[in-house]
């Protein structure tokens, strides 16, 4: 699965540890999730995009 | 982290000063001083650990985080299972190598260590699949 985390990140002007401390996870994990290592579970895919004020589609691009 | 680590750091530190002092006055053999004095290390460990998470603002956010952190998590399940797997290999191979040496009782105590991990993995699974 492919995420539009760093890019929508980069666009608001915002640092990964900013990101990991509104979210309440380690700068690892934002770092893991950007370069697609890790999937996120549901919950924090929904924190994500709530905090960027979009909606899990617009941040995530789910592949057949 | 609650009180329980408080209390848990000093039952160990208690239990390995005790465990060190019947091994001292010569109660319990040199085994017993050696768990001793591990227990007392890692209460002590633990102990000064607690004291730094209740004084230190900063590092009680990143343990914290790094408690709740879902990757973490993740990482921590995928290390217990790769371990869990190699071991069972490792029990494997040391079975047969054990079995060409001749070494009869070390073959079994490899083959019971396969059998016993094996079975545990079943019990787990079945209690797992109830769970979710």
């Amino acid at each position: 699965m492919n995420n539009r985390i760093e890019e929508i990140r980069k666009e608001k002007s915002i640092r990964q540890e900013e990101l990991a401390k509104a979210l309440g996870v380690s700068r690892q994990t934002i770092s893991s999730l950007e370069t697609g290592r890790y999937n996120p579970s549901i919950q924090l895919a929904h924190k994500i995009a709530r905090y960027f004020g979009l909606s899990i589609e617009d941040v995530f691009l789910f592949e057949e | 982290m609650k009180n329980r680590r408080w209390i848990l750091s000093v039952v160990y530190m208690v239990l390995g000063i005790a465990l060190f002092a019947t091994a001292f006055f010569e109660l319990l053999d040199s085994f017993w001083s050696g768990m001793g004095t591990a227990l007392f290390v890692i209460g002590l460990l633990r102990l000064l650990q607690a004291i730094r998470y209740h004084s230190n603002a900063q590092y009680r956010e990143d343990t914290d985080t790094a408690i709740g952190d879902e990757r973490n998590k993740f990482l921590s399940m995928k290390a217990w299972s790769w371990a869990g797997y190699l071991f069972v290999m490792i029990a494997a191979v040391a079975t047969i190598v054990f079995k060409l040496l001749d070494m009869e009782s070390e073959m079994f105590l490899a083959s019971g260590a396969v059998c016993l991990v094996i079975i545990l993995y079943w019990v787990s699974y079945l209690i797992v699949r109830k769970k979710y």
